[in-house]
């Protein structure tokens, strides 16, 4: 099967799959974003017990591989009556892990941020929650813009976890299993979607680095 | 601040101790800062003058001892505790220019986040207080920007924002090149004279004879001597002082 005949064939399949593989990414993502900060928020609060408990949550999901993840949320879930239907098991599963990612990531940009400047805002009268939210949640944001652009990508890459249930439209990496099962598209059918994981890897990798310029923070 | 005894000292340390580890880096330290009185604290490094300082608005706790701001207890934690540090202004050695805001904002944040000042304002205010310290020109700048006498100045201006009843200095200008120490001290000699409550952590003894109104000499985590300013240069009373001060004056 040449392309011409793989592209007149499954074309539209390949389209839907690529959409589908950019509504999860931008779902995932977003949520890792929001989840990223709540973890680190509890890792950098004064009270040992949610710090410690940030902590597991980061040990526990960064050290544990995406497949035995989502093999857990599709077949041992539903044995604690939580039965969660497929699209949603990988996007929880894909968050639950590049969250803890992420978190890291907001801890090392944190940590770029030096204790004067924390020192400076107590001194003003700002409590926990104003510095965190005004002083370090911001540096910690616009430092992370490159290391985030790499959890962007690899969160993308990540949604191919999707090809392990049946989704429809079936993602990326699942539709080649689906055409393959049809016709003989071989590594033609791979390179395809491979080459639609490039193209936006890149595009997200370009956007990340032109962010980065302008919300970078000078020191 | 509710309650405030105005005969009180501004600021009042009785029998303070504390230990880092095994070192005592304060012992049994007793100072009182009346209103308007500027207080240099001297001494060599490791003597404690830079902890002394960080105790007054807790950024360092203590072990024993009381502090008293205008004859309150200084709060342990929480929102009291916030509440008195907004009436203390503190500048650092190294700045701590918050790095991802302008000027301007750096020295708006406190009002309008701690006072509750509408932006307008904070910003009306902001701007005299950054023509008084001479960087106006520079409020949409964001501090890696700025010199180091620039960034100490903003600073200083961001402290003033909050209407302090007293400042605190920590070394403000030892991490400064010589050419930029003047344009900092000019700021601090300025707002002395315009009645501001100060404890200074120096090493400029020029500073010290031109502004204090007392000068307290710290050596190894005690205050060995407190006088007016001529009288402790030229007539020391303790080996450490004219050990320190001949140290000093060697070149």
């Amino acid at each position: 099967m040449g392309f011409t005949e793989l592209w007149s064939t499954y074309g539209q399949n390949y389209i839907d799959a690529l959409l589908t593989t950019w509504g999860m990414t931008l779902v995932c993502f977003a949520l890792v974003m929001v989840i990223a900060v709540f973890v680190t928020v509890l890792r950098v609060s004064p009270f040992k017990p949610l710090r410690w408990l940030g902590d597991l949550y980061v040990q526990i999901f960064r050290n544990i591989p995406g497949v035995s993840l989502l093999i857990i949320v599709v077949y041992a879930l539903p044995y604690l009556n939580v039965v969660v239907d497929y699209l949603p098991s990988v996007i929880v599963t894909v968050v639950l892990v590049a969250s803890a990612f992420g978190s890291e990531n907001f801890m090392s940009g944190i940590n770029t941020i030096g204790v004067g400047q924390i020192e400076a805002a107590r001194s003003l009268g700002m409590s926990f929650g104003k510095i965190l939210r005004r002083i370090v949640i911001p540096q910690a944001l616009r430092s992370t813009v490159l290391p985030m652009t790499n959890l962007f990508i690899a969160v993308m890459l990540t949604t191919a976890l999707g090809s392990q249930v049946p989704l429809d439209p079936p993602e990326l990496t699942g539709v080649v299993s689906y055409i393959n099962t049809r016709s003989t598209g071989g590594i033609l059918a791979f390179a395809v979607s491979a080459l639609g994981y490039v193209l936006t890897a890149l595009a997200i990798g370009f956007a990340g680095s032109r962010l980065d310029r302008k919300v970078r923070v000078l020191r | 601040m509710p309650g405030t005894d105005t005969a009180a000292p501004v600021i009042e340390m009785r029998h303070v101790n504390k230990t880092f580890g095994n070192l005592q880096v304060l012992k049994d330290i007793n100072l009182s800062v009346q209103t308007g009185e500027v207080v240099v604290v001297i001494g060599p490094s490791g003597s404690g003058k830079s902890t002394l300082c960080r105790t007054i608005n807790r950024l360092e706790s203590i072990d024993s001892g009381e502090i008293l701001i205008s004859g309150e207890p200084l709060p342990e934690e929480g929102s009291e505790l916030a509440a008195v540090r907004a009436e203390l202004g503190m500048v650092f050695q190294s700045f701590n220019l918050f790095a991802h805001m302008d000027i301007l904002k750096n020295v708006t944040i406190g009002p309008t986040e701690v006072l509750g000042m509408s932006r307008e304002d904070a910003e009306r205010e902001a701007m005299e207080l950054l023509e008084r310290v001479g960087v106006a020109s520079q409020a949409k700048k964001v501090p890696a920007q700025l010199s180091g006498g620039q960034q100490q100045r903003v600073a200083i201006a961001r402290s003033l924002a909050m209407h302090p009843r007293a400042m605190l200095f920590d070394e403000p200008t030892s991490a400064l090149d010589p050419e930029m120490i003047n344009e900092v001290l000019d700021v601090m000699v300025n707002l002395a004279s315009q009645g501001m409550t100060m404890i200074v952590v120096t090493h400029e003894m020029n500073f010290a004879r031109r502004v204090a109104d007392r000068v307290v000499f710290m050596a190894d985590g005690e205050i060995l001597e407190e006088g007016a300013p001529e009288e402790f240069f030229e007539h020391p009373k303790t080996d450490r002082a004219r050990e320190f001060l001949d140290s000093i004056r060697g070149h």
